[in-house]
């Protein structure tokens, strides 16, 4: 009877430690501490099929990802974010189904199931030990491989096996329970204690271009290329222009880039990093013009951080 | 107590065991209620989405790519095609003849025709007006697409009818056909 026992409390305790991990899973967004992914995660894209906001490419998910990120930065917790985007879709953009109506059903028919399942499982299990351990009549000898175990031992000892299993299925329920009722508040957590900078988060421009300089700096041009145009749309600054043109011109869009800097330039004749940019954007097209661009911007800007590389350039074409 | 168990099951397993269908009650119980909190944090409200029909049209204010300051609250007592487009978006290039070829027959009824352009560069808007000559539609650009979340839109092209008092009409998700837009306007507005 041990290795037996034994075998049921190692199944047990592999079943106890699977339901501890589908449900923590489940409860954390596949190993997300970002309330901003988290919320995403819990929408499904009004776009596509069986795609959460969070995993969605479609340009209205990243908008919807933009909004989530914005209203959390200006310290709306994320009920209320929630919130405002269901007064926006309506509940049918929230992955859990909603607890009234059909919804309610769909929330109901699986706690049922598993009620009755685990209940009918374990009353079936216990009929079946009741029958095996029906005490055996007194003339019939002790099965040898039970050893020095008497009748009386073994009831003892399947009433705490039985115990086991009951134990397990209480563990079980109460697990899920537990991390059903605390993962609303674990979503929580999460958010910085501290109030948001009031800088960072007053001014979606600013991150934006942050982002920009951070895909810039890992070699992602086109990209860093769109958010400086998107920021450039929501504020029409010469900065934004030349970090633009910047970026156009390492994609070998110099035309573009030469058309910013001109913009630039039109306000402001002799901004030097206007005249850099568009030296380096006239290189490719018309190196005789770029050669006197550049010496323009050596003219006014000969203490410039990049005076000395345009010098060498200049002089070298 | 536990002999006549062999024959009568039910008989002896009920003193000592009747706890069990219990316990599966209170498992139960336990889920419906663990659930309907989880439920309850998830559902804040559902009532109809903002953009439903008949609902007073979101707000949509901004500066066109004109430079000319756009607020739709201001257009009330007319009605108003509004359309989400984007230069990205193959439909919508198809599409904008048509709202503008609408917004010349139904002038003399003083439509008006709203451009969104959601989540695109002004450079690319102003490219895709100047290709499909839908240079004269006032366009108000949305660069992050959050005016396109506060209208509930779905994707692009989109398209709301605001009527004369401000609310949702009608609307299209995807492209509008001609017939779509006649029939619609010609209800609000009558025949051109």
């Amino acid at each position: 009877m041990r290795p037996r026992q034994a075998a049921k409390a190692v199944v047990l305790l592999v079943l106890l430690l699977g339901a501890a991990l589908g449900v923590y899973r489940s409860a954390r967004v596949a190993g997300d501490d970002d309330p901003a992914r988290r919320l995403a995660a819990g929408l499904r894209c009004p776009a596509c099929q069986g795609e959460s906001v969070a995993d969605s490419r479609s340009p209205i998910a990243a908008a919807m990802r933009e909004v989530i990120a914005d209203q959390l930065q200006a310290g709306h917790s994320p009920a209320e974010v929630r919130t405002y985007l269901v007064s926006r879709y309506g509940a049918e953009i929230l992955a859990a189904p909603p607890a009234r109506g059909w919804g309610l059903l769909l929330w109901l028919v699986p706690a049922l199931a598993l009620g009755i399942g685990t209940g009918s499982a374990l009353r079936g299990h216990r009929r079946t030990r009741r029958y095996r351990h029906t005490p055996v009549p007194a003339t019939r000898p002790a099965p040898v491989r039970s050893g020095t175990a008497r009748p009386e031992d073994r009831t003892r000892r399947a009433i705490a096996a039985g115990g086991i299993w009951n134990a397990g299925a209480v563990a079980v329920l109460a697990l899920v329970g537990g991390v059903a009722v605390a993962a609303p508040h674990l979503t929580a957590v999460p958010r910085p204690a501290a109030a948001p900078d009031p800088v960072a988060s007053a001014d979606p421009v600013l991150d934006l271009l942050a982002l920009a300089r951070t895909a810039e700096g890992q070699g992602r041009y086109e990209a860093a290329a769109q958010m400086y145009r998107t920021a450039l749309a929501q504020r029409p600054d010469d900065e934004i222009r030349l970090r633009l043109a910047f970026t156009l011109i390492r994609t070998g869009r110099s035309a573009e880039a030469a058309r910013l800097a001109e913009t630039v330039l039109a306000g402001r004749p002799d901004a030097p990093d206007a005249l850099l940019m568009l030296g380096l954007a006239q290189r490719d097209t018309d190196p005789a013009t770029s050669t006197r661009t550049l010496r323009r911007f050596l003219d006014r800007a000969p203490g410039h951080p990049a005076a000395a590389e345009i010098r060498r350039l200049v002089e070298a074409g | 107590m536990s002999h006549p168990l062999r024959r009568r099951p039910t008989a002896g397993w009920r003193p000592r065991f009747r706890w069990v269908p219990t316990l599966a009650l209170l498992g139960i119980g336990t889920l419906g209620v663990t659930m309907a909190v989880g439920v309850t944090g998830t559902v804040v409200r559902s009532g109809p989405p903002a953009s439903a029909l008949g609902a007073p049209a979101p707000a949509l204010t901004g500066r066109s790519l004109t430079g000319t300051p756009v607020d739709l609250a201001d257009l009330r007592g007319r009605v108003v095609l509004v359309n989400l487009f984007a230069s990205w978006c193959g439909p919508c290039r198809a599409e904008l003849p048509l709202l503008v070829a609408a917004q010349r027959r139904w002038a003399a009824r003083d439509l008006r025709v709203l451009g969104l352009a959601v989540r695109d560069g002004e450079t690319a808007v102003r490219a895709l007006l100047a290709e499909t000559g839908a240079t004269d539609l006032t366009v108000v650009p949305d660069p992050t697409g959050a005016t396109a979340v506060s209208w509930g839109a779905a994707g692009v092209p989109e398209t709301f009818l605001v009527d004369d008092q401000g609310r949702i009409a009608d609307r299209a998700t995807g492209p509008v056909t001609a017939e779509w837009l006649d029939r619609r306007l010609t209800r609000l507005l009558g025949a051109p």
